[in-house]
């Protein structure tokens, strides 16, 4: 049985025994319902949990370590020769006769101990299939009928249920930690794995990022050059024309809705605007290079600038439009969150609407606006498509936002995209980018959800 | 110093006109970001659309083809299997030079098959295999343009340039002339654009590769983030203690919503393809970082749901007897429902237009069969975007911007249905 | 005149039975309860501020109906009466803090200085520099003690030099009675005040500008009784500089601090005159009930 047979069996096993249990539960005390310690339907809960969860727990075991082992027997009876290879080249072997078994390669002239192999995991896979399912349905069989013969009229079903139900809630809530600690564990592993080809400090304050490994020892520019900062700068470079853009359109045309617009305007505008925060950043992508890198680049011309066709300016442009309502409703909310009472004593001494605001109201939301700034900030370093479809590959170290410059996302997906080798240095770099990009932002969210919850608690 | 009110208000009244003045700068300024802003999303829209409406419409040419027997089907067995076989790219080539016999050259002819799409074959064999009876006839068949003809036809190519700067050479412009005269050309209803999985050439791209791919990233998606969403929402509301750990988790979660797309990439790449062994390319290995990437989403709208549920519901229900669970499962959660579904929808149209952690899981490959389960290799609408917008062909632009079209519909439908939804059920207690 | 029911206005008195026919005088000699015409002397010998026929809506709801009154130089006057009765629209009329409120009208005219202070030609930041405001809540800013009090004459530009500024800052918070305690803490944060010492924070702020008016919006009554106090005594000094016009829930603290009284009942002026006869000896029915805690 196929497993996805076998999981919907599985489903139905479940239904088929709740309604056994439930019947049960009557019929343990002659149909007086009332005289059940719990509900009918806690019983069948009951009988449908103990048939179906065990199963489906030994299903994702079995699923999760069937590849690894399936490839060890694989492995053991290969010819001598081949078991001897290095682990690289071994690795590469098992991809041949795991495509072969998959059927990826139809060329006629394979390798007759390759077939051999390849017969072999097929037929593990048969037999692992059918120990399986054998074993997955007496699991659940022989779980239905504990159950059933457990039920009787003082059983606590309810509460074994609830119990069996608060593990779910209990594990659901620590998947944000497993996620955190995934991540953490990912991208550290890979890079400290990195970090043993290229020293740390060669890394972080090297000046030169050229990642093209040469495939073969001899070939000229074998060695690569890994030093972060040019990606650094590039980064730094189109964030800052992305704030440039972002914080005073969005600051301002929140204090405008907020403090000077009529009911109407603001009804029409605000929504206008957030339907820029619903749309996906490959479209901005498409857009900056479609649209604005163009316009830019003819504009510059028209002024007699050189102006690069993948300029920083325009992806810094672009996703300056993409963060403004980013920047503009969380300052809408640290501006409505400034008191009534202080708009009132303001104006109540005669100050005019805009000294209300630059020196009372701004002033009292500032930590919350720095805070949404720095998650801002965070958004841009982070951003990816935008970068990816409209800056540039070369790692210039410049300051002119006129040139093409290249970021720490743009590179982390050139490095990973197509590459199906994951031993070189060239693909480990990206997750020490992706490490580095992810203890940026980290500290910039951290920093910035502190001073905005101290920010919310001023005024609660 | 004088401090009578007289003095008072003199001094205010010198003051007032230049205070005036820069209220009203302070003002245009707001004003200025506000229409900055609106030109912004106008700027896009106008962009978009301008460039992807005509991709709706395709070019068609019809053709006068020659069912030859001997051909297609020599022996007369009339066999469907034996009909498939037959080359019907060059029965449309003998009629296109059946068309224009005075092109001679190597270099001419092959420029004269470029007139229709390499799909024209396959629309033929179709058109043959359904209707063996026609075999020997001539008949008249409409095929697709190739994608420069359908560029021409629409406009995007200037016929005024030197032929050097032209994509399109004279001779292709007679031709297509010479079709237009014998009424042989029309823009129809692009059929395939919706029908079709991605394909080298743009008059025979469609997004219903995409869109299936899509489809199953995002069933993934809903099947495993709005379960554990909702528990981890129902168990940080309504049951965990006030400690250290609830604290971790919390911090957690607020963290993990503005970490960036890509990273989760990175894990999806590094823990399920690599450690465990899943499928690259496979909606459900993208369905299952998209989740890991919208559960923060999920979990906050749906806290924010269940706080919003007045105590008083939860005293009345623990007042006539109910269990903590029974009173969360069946009072508190039906009524915080509609929130947590509001908060999903709009999770789920954040996964909808993610990209970045899917190209590092492989699903930015060139696929042209339509998916048909959670494993097979597949692609999804954005990065059918990002993969068109990296092509030349002028067509490819054309068709980005409607498959940007298209998905831009689905979010808003997502979105109008959240608010919808959030309207519907909007209750003040 | 007859009184109309405003449905929006909640109706202490006709859930009593208060709001019934009953005759133009009563037994006791009062003006009976359903004559809304304004009893007692309305004006002033030397007049501050005059208002006529001022009338104010929230939208449809009318909230101030027909009110004349003189505002005197020099004199504290206290507005009572039960809560939605409109006095405080009528003080925050007088410094058109009502603009701000959507859906406000203000009819009627408010005279200041010979010029109605609801005309186009008024303008309102002079005015406000004019009639000061404090409010029932403190709200002193966000900013240390010395910029609390130094925001009004910077905005308005009141003094040029540096040394002028910290003058203006010092005497308005001696006349705040202030100084004392916060005289080795002027950079401190103004939040971090006592709830007391934050309201003199803004009165000290409201008199820094040198306006001739201060309007006080029920300023005591998130202050516990010592606080209130001080408030008090700080208001009967202030009399001598200023007009002041104060709104209260405390029938005492009207007879302790004001001259003159003006008892409001549900948008209708009822009753003006001097604070003692008020109190001794109200002219009309409702004022009685009101001061004798009938009802409000």
């Amino acid at each position: 049985m196929s497993t996805t047979a076998l999981i919907f069996t599985l489903v139905l096993l479940a239904g088929f025994s709740f309604w056994l249990g439930r019947k049960r539960s009557f019929a343990v005390v002659n149909g007086d319902a009332w005289k059940l310690h719990s509900l009918p339907n806690y019983y069948g809960y009951y009988t449908a949990i103990w048939c179906g969860i065990p199963a489906l727990m030994i299903t994702a075991m079995w699923l999760f370590f069937e590849n690894t082992i399936i490839t060890h027997l694989v492995v053991v009876d290969l010819p001598e020769e081949i078991r001897s290879l290095s682990p690289d080249r071994l690795n590469l072997v098992v991809n041949d006769i795991r495509n072969l078994v998959s059927g990826n390669i139809v060329s006629s002239d394979v390798d007759p101990a390759m077939r051999a192999a390849a017969d072999h995991y097929i037929h593990l896979q048969a037999i692992s299939q059918a120990a399986l399912t054998v074993l997955v349905l007496a699991i659940a069989i022989s779980g239905a009928l504990l159950a059933l013969r457990a039920i009787r009229q003082e059983k606590r079903a309810r509460n074994a249920v609830e119990r069996i139900v608060m593990i779910f809630l209990l594990a659901s809530s620590t998947i944000a930690i497993f996620t955190t600690l995934g991540i953490v564990l990912s991208v550290l592993f890979e890079a400290i794995r990195f970090f043993e080809t290229v020293p740390l400090t060669s890394f972080l304050f090297g000046l030169e990022w050229s990642p093209q490994m040469a495939i073969r020892e001899d070939q000229v520019g074998s060695s690569g050059a890994f030093g972060a900062i040019p990606l650094f700068a590039g980064t730094l470079l189109i964030s800052f024309i992305a704030m440039l853009v972002a914080v005073p359109i969005g600051l301002l045309s929140a204090i405008y809705l907020a403090e000077y617009a009529s009911k109407r305007v603001r009804a029409m505008a605000k929504p206008l605007l957030e339907i820029l925060a619903g749309i996906p950043t490959v479209v901005y992508g498409f857009f900056a290079a479609l649209t604005v890198a163009p316009f830019i680049r003819d504009s510059g011309g028209l002024l007699g600038l050189d102006v690069s066709s993948e300029s920083a300016l325009a992806a810094g442009l672009v996703m300056g439009i993409m963060i403004i309502p980013f920047v503009s409703s969380l300052s809408d909310d640290v501006i409505n969150a400034v008191p009534q009472a202080m708009r009132d004593g303001s104006e109540g001494l005669g100050a005019t609407k805009s000294e209300t605001i630059k020196k009372v109201i701004i002033p009292a939301a500032l930590p919350g606006i720095v805070g949404g700034i720095l998650l801002a900030v965070s958004r841009a370093i982070g951003e990816t498509m935008i970068v990816v479809m409209a800056a540039g590959l070369s790692a210039n170290l410049t300051a002119n936002p006129l040139e093409a410059v290249t970021t720490v996302t743009v590179q982390i997906v050139t490095l990973l995209v197509g590459d199906q080798e994951f031993d070189s240095p060239k693909t480990l770099a990206a997750f020490a980018l992706g490490l580095l990009l992810f203890v940026v932002t980290l500290i910039l969210n951290i920093i910035a959800l502190h001073v905005v919850r101290k920010y919310r608690e001023q005024y609660e | 110093m004088d401090n009578s009110p007289k003095h008072t208000t003199d001094l205010v009244r010198q003051g007032l006109a230049k205070r005036y003045r820069q209220e009203a700068r302070f003002r245009r300024m707001g004003m200025t970001a506000i229409i900055l802003g609106l030109a912004f999303v106008s700027m896009l829209f106008i962009s978009i659309i301008g460039n992807g409406y005509s991709a709706f419409w395709q070019t068609y040419a019809q053709l006068e083809v020659h069912l030859d027997a001997s051909k297609i089907d020599p022996e007369g067995t009339r066999d469907s299997d034996v009909i498939a076989d037959a080359d019907y790219g060059g029965i449309i080539k003998q009629s296109l030079r059946d068309m224009f016999p005075d092109v001679t050259g190597r270099r001419d002819k092959r420029t004269l098959y470029r007139l229709v799409s390499n799909g024209a074959s396959y629309d033929l064999k179709d058109f043959v295999v359904a209707n063996p009876d026609r075999i020997g006839t001539t008949i008249q068949l409409w095929v697709p343009a190739d994608d420069d003809i359908d560029m021409l036809m629409k406009g995007h190519f200037d016929r005024d340039k030197p032929e050097s700067e032209r994509r399109i050479k004279d001779n292709q412009i007679a031709w297509v002339d010479t079709f237009v005269e014998q009424n042989r050309i029309e823009s129809r209803f692009n059929k395939t654009f919706f029908t079709a999985g991605d394909s080298r050439d743009p008059e025979l791209a469609g997004i219903w590769g995409a869109a299936t791919g899509s489809f199953f990233t995002l069933i993934i998606t809903l099947l495993l983030a709005f379960p554990l969403g909702v528990a981890t929402a129902v168990y940080l509301e309504e049951f965990a203690p006030q400690n250290k750990w609830t604290d971790v988790i919390e911090v957690n979660i607020n963290n993990l919503a503005a970490v960036p797309s890509i990273v989760f990439g990175l894990l999806g790449l590094a823990v399920f393809i690599n450690f465990i062994g899943m499928p690259r390319s496979a909606p459900l290995v993208g369905g299952m970082v998209l989740t890991l990437m919208t559960l923060p989403t999920i979990i906050i709208a749906s806290r924010a749901a269940l706080k919003s549920v007045p105590p008083s519901i939860r005293e009345a229900a623990l007042g006539v007897g109910a269990s903590k669970m029974q009173m969360v499962f069946h009072h508190v959660l039906p009524l915080a429902m509609p929130g947590m579904l509001t908060g999903t929808i709009i999770g789920m149209a954040q996964a909808l237009g993610e990209s970045a952690p899917l190209l590092m899981i492989g699903m930015v490959a060139f696929i042209v069969d339509i998916p048909t389960g959670v494993l097979d290799p597949s692609t999804v609408l954005p990065v059918q975007i990002y993969l068109w917008a990296d092509s030349p062909e002028r067509a490819f632009v054309e068709r980005t911007s409607a498959a940007i079209m298209v998905l831009l519909a689905f979010l808003i439908a997502m979105n109008a249905l959240a608010v919808l939804l959030r309207k519907k059920f909007e209750r003040r207690w | 005149m007859t009184f109309q029911i405003d449905s929006g206005i909640d109706l202490p008195g006709q859930e009593l039975g208060l709001v019934s026919k009953m005759p133009a005088v009563e037994n006791n000699g009062k003006v009976s309860r359903d004559d809304r015409k304004t009893v007692g002397d309305i004006t002033h010998a030397d007049p501050r501020m005059t208002c006529r026929d001022v009338h104010v809506w929230y939208g449809d709801k009318h909230a101030l109906n027909d009110v004349d009154l003189d505002i005197g130089k020099n004199e504290v006057i206290a507005m009572i009466g039960p809560s939605g009765c409109g006095k405080s629209t009528f003080i925050r009329c007088l410094n058109r803090m009502n603009d701000s409120i959507d859906g406000c009208r203000v009819s009627g005219d408010l005279i200041m200085d010979g010029q109605d202070i609801y005309d186009r030609k008024m303008d309102v930041v002079l005015l406000r520099a004019m009639v000061g405001m404090v409010f029932q809540k403190p709200n002193p800013f966000p900013k240390s003690i010395f910029e609390n009090v130094a925001y009004g004459p910077r905005i308005h530009g009141l003094a040029a030099a540096k040394t002028d500024i910290e003058e203006i800052v010092v005497t308005s918070l001696q006349k705040a009675g202030l100084w004392d305690e916060v005289k080795d803490y002027l950079d401190q944060p103004g939040t971090g005040l006592s709830g007391g010492q934050q309201q003199r924070l803004c009165i000290a702020r409201a008199i820094a500008v040198n306006p001739e008016v201060v309007l006080m919006d029920e300023p005591c009554s998130a202050l516990d009784p010592i606080a209130t106090a001080r408030i008090e005594e700080l208001i009967d000094e202030l009399r001598e500089h200023y007009t002041i016009a104060i709104v209260t829930h405390s029938m005492q603290q009207a007879a302790r601090v004001s001259q003159r009284t003006a008892y409001f009942h549900l948008g209708d002026l009822i009753e003006v005159g001097e604070t003692d006869q008020i109190f001794t000896n109200p002219k009309h029915q409702l004022t009685e009930d009101y001061i004798t805690g009938r009802f409000g």
